[in-house]
């Protein structure tokens, strides 16, 4: 079993963090991973430029740890890793990897969602989006909390 | 009394005020006087979404304060 949860200051390798999941899964039968875009649009459909994820110094990376560990004790996988970005992300770039394995794919289908879920509305992050609108605090949905309280 | 701001309300506030308030003022009291002070900021400040932190713990609004305390405002958080 392996946990993994960090705050990335500089740019995020998603094929890195798979390389790496997929490696401590080799006894294992199903790897499951999820990478979030930088969007270039931003809801209202203007562009977006880049997105600012401000960061707590203590609370940012015990949230994301809290969350990995939840999503190891509930589900039967074998190792999860969360890998977040903080800072200035431009349109494109990855924001966060999150994954899971197991021995069977359900489990881990089931943990990278939950740990998706969670993240949204739990990560200690606050995302400052600029674009050619001007900038935005961009919070969580009213959909983003339902898909969250799911889980119970 | 230190208090931190994050998120849209380090926009409306600022990222540090620094108040007297004596000991044993709430949670729920501090953040009456911040909209009396701050009323642009009373939206965020009085959602239940925005989370008090004292210690690097969240509090609850009853939470009371001591004069040396430390007290940050987390607006609702979001990552992914």
């Amino acid at each position: 079993m392996s946990i993994v949860a960090c705050v990335v200051e500089q740019r995020l390798d998603p094929q890195r963090e798979l390389g790496e999941l997929v490696g401590l899964a080799a006894g294992d039968g199903a790897v499951v991973s999820f990478v979030g875009i930088c969007r270039p649009q931003s809801i209202a459909g203007g562009a977006v430029h880049e997105l600012v994820l401000e960061h707590h110094p203590v609370l940012t990376i015990r949230s994301l740890e809290e969350i990995a560990i939840k999503a190891a004790e509930r589900f039967d996988v074998s190792h999860v890793r969360v890998s977040h970005r903080c800072g200035e992300v431009a349109a494109g770039e990855p924001i966060v990897f999150a994954g899971a394995a197991s021995g069977h794919r359900r489990a881990a289908f089931e943990a990278a969602n939950y740990l998706m879920d969670r993240l949204r509305t739990e990560a200690v992050f606050w995302k400052h989006e600029t674009g050619a609108a001007g900038s935005a605090w961009i919070e969580p949905t009213e959909t983003d909390y339902a898909d969250r309280d799911r889980w119970g | 009394m230190r208090v931190l701001f994050y998120g849209r309300l380090s926009d409306t506030i600022g990222r540090e005020l620094q108040i007297e308030a004596p000991g044993g003022c709430s949670i729920e009291q501090l953040r009456e006087r911040l909209i009396a002070a701050h009323p642009e900021a009373e939206q965020p400040l009085r959602s239940r979404r925005t989370r008090a932190c004292v210690g690097d713990e969240l509090v609850h609004d009853t939470y009371i304060l001591r004069a040396a305390d430390t007290v940050e405002f987390l607006p609702p958080v979001s990552g992914g």
